[in-house]
């Protein structure tokens, strides 16, 4: 679907709602990115990483070596007395491997979670990281961002937060996909904006299964397959059938969010046939036999209503081509009055 | 009625303009992520290019790296391209001299830019403010003479560049010194799929907008114009795509 892969060193963006197998597919490129020898990195903001690890083991999937970074926040404090520390003072990067059961917070001091301190972590295990092996690491996951959006970061400052934050990504050089919830469609979120990509999940419910698919929304620098495709979760992770179709009903489109502008698009068109009626009108006054004309424009109404938009604005600019060659005549010699039946029109 | 109009590089587009864009005004192309709103402006700039234009491309979004690898699948002469990196660096959360991007930055010609991406510096970190911007290029402006300017995109000045303004006034002032400049200017908006008008959109001389619907056969996109003051226009929405040399328009 993406033509070959990911354009190495951007920041990458998967969107879906909860179940739809995102941070899945992110492992899943993190995996094969270990199998390739690369050093990786996840980032973890939502689920402790011992749990990711039990939720991962069903895939059988070889995670020993994959960096894992906990930054999920502590059990907050109430009193305001005990002294609060940055994640960031506190590295905590591990191999997988190495993860045991939930960090536990402490009685005395408790962890918080601000877009600076994984920026300063993060920053500070690149570097170190480059120092002993001498190899930048290659691909990162954050899961997800819209956990530290929500919970750590509240103002007007957030969406500078999140450019710099882009930014800083970007900087590290390492392909990175960032796992984030498209809550509101009427806002543009910093992170889907800035992203040089954007994958998004669907899941919806057919009859009493449920279906997944994925679909490529957004992908700077290279073409992309632009249909949306089944996608199947099964015991070896996340598989794409990329030449499957996945019809698009009712409920599906709604999925999508695209209603306003095919409502548009619906408007426009039938401002178009209204045009080409007024037209057809003219051509009968001139007594041209248009009996298609309107049987196309009755069939280009139902296209509409069958939210066939593309092919009902072709039909429609067909037949207002076919009558404006009827009704050029007329502009040459303007004769007020409908000449009767010459052979002019078939 | 006004004559030598500008081409925009796409002639189904200067079509639907009625001969292309009206010269030395302000117009918006919006559209939601991915529906072409860069490759578009940057088409009209190749066109000046072509044209033995000077013509300057101010990136807000993505870094000049990544805009030159982007356009390479197009195969256009975009080295005579002038691109001023205009993204804010990573900002700093300690206090560090803060440089405004009008002492710091110059337009560079694609053909220079390198294949990495520009790294912060760890003693300085350089901001973009939408005041510096102006002022940089109204300098600009004068000394280089560009017939043609790109601003992509005013959502990311809007969004990241106005942190101590007022975002409508700071808008409304940017528009008008872009009048006053007298340079034909595209800038991009980036519209949500519920947003029913680009705030922009009123302020501009004319807004272009594209669209993306999906459908079972894939992604369709189409493309009208909202609005052109001083000129007839298309009215109806029609079909383009975005082809391995850019993007064409069927305008009937």
């Amino acid at each position: 679907m993406l033509r070959g892969g990911l354009i190495p060193r951007r920041p990458y963006v998967i969107s879906g709602a909860s179940g739809t197998g995102k941070t899945i597919l992110a492992m899943q490129f993190i995996v094969d990115g270990l199998k390739r020898g690369e050093p990786c990195m996840w980032v973890s903001l939502d689920e402790p990483p011992n749990e990711l690890k039990a939720n991962m083991a069903t895939f059988g999937w070889n995670l020993d070596h994959l960096k894992i970074l906990d930054a999920t926040p502590d059990i907050r404090m109430h009193k305001r007395t005990r002294s609060v520390i940055d994640v960031g003072t506190t590295l905590d990067v591990r191999d997988m491997e190495e993860v045991k059961g939930i960090r536990v917070s402490q009685q005395l001091r408790s962890m918080e979670v601000s877009i600076h301190s994984v920026q300063k972590m993060l920053k500070q295990e690149f570097f170190q990281h480059r120092e002993r092996t001498k190899e930048n690491y290659q691909r990162m996951a954050i899961d997800s961002l819209t956990a530290l959006k929500m919970f750590s970061l509240v103002g007007v400052d957030s969406r500078i937060m999140i450019q710099s934050f882009m930014r800083f990504l970007s900087e590290l050089e390492a392909t990175c996909i960032i796992v984030s919830e498209h809550l509101d469609t009427s806002v543009i979120e910093t992170e889907f904006f800035l992203a040089r990509g954007k994958m998004r999940l669907h899941k919806w419910l057919d009859g009493s299964s449920i279906r997944r698919a994925i679909s490529i929304e957004k992908m700077r620098g290279s073409g992309f397959d632009d249909k949306m495709r089944p996608l199947t979760i099964g015991p070896n992770g996340v598989t794409v059938d990329p030449s499957g179709r996945v019809p698009l009903n009712t409920t599906v489109v709604h999925a999508l969010g695209s209603q306003f502008l095919k409502t548009r698009i619906a408007e426009q068109v039938t401002v178009s046939i209204e045009k080409a009626f007024e037209m057809a009108e003219q051509c009968r006054h001139q007594g041209h036999d248009i009996s298609h004309v309107q049987m196309d424009l009755t069939r280009a109404m139902l296209m509409i209503q069958m939210g066939q938009l593309h092919d009902a604005m072709d039909m429609v600019e067909r037949v207002r081509l076919g009558m404006e060659l009827l009704l050029k005549p007329k502009s040459e010699a303007p004769l007020p009055p409908p000449p009767p039946e010459e052979a002019r029109g078939i | 009625m006004i004559t030598n109009k500008q081409s925009t590089g796409i002639r189904g587009l200067d079509k639907m303009l009625h001969g292309g864009l009206v010269p030395g005004r302000a117009y918006i192309v919006s559209g939601p992520p991915g529906s072409g709103k860069t490759i578009l402006s940057s088409q009209f700039l190749v066109d000046g290019v072509e044209g033995g234009e000077r013509v300057l491309f101010v990136a807000l979004e993505e870094p000049p790296n990544e805009l030159k690898y982007n356009f390479r699948v197009f195969g256009w002469p975009i080295d005579g391209i002038e691109v001023l990196d205009a993204n804010s660096d990573i900002r700093r959360f300690e206090p560090t001299p803060i440089l405004e991007i009008s002492t710091e930055e110059e337009p560079v010609r694609f053909s220079l830019i390198r294949d990495e991406i520009r790294k912060t510096p760890d003693v300085e970190s350089h901001e973009v403010s939408v005041h510096s911007l102006q002022q940089l290029l109204k300098s600009l402006f004068i000394k280089r003479g560009y017939s043609r300017v790109v601003i992509d995109s005013m959502t990311a000045l809007r969004y990241f560049c106005m942190k101590d303004f007022e975002e409508n006034i700071s808008t409304q002032s940017f528009m008008r010194f872009l009048a006053e400049s007298k340079v034909t200017t595209l800038l991009t908006v980036e519209t949500t799929e519920a947003m029913e008008m680009a705030p922009e959109a009123f302020l501009a001389r004319g807004e272009i907008r594209l669209y993306r619907v999906r459908d079972e056969s894939g992604i369709k996109r189409f493309i009208s114009i909202e609005k052109y003051k001083g000129s007839t226009h298309d009215e109806s929405i029609r079909p383009f795509d975005i082809t391995p040399k850019g993007i064409v328009v069927h305008a009937g």
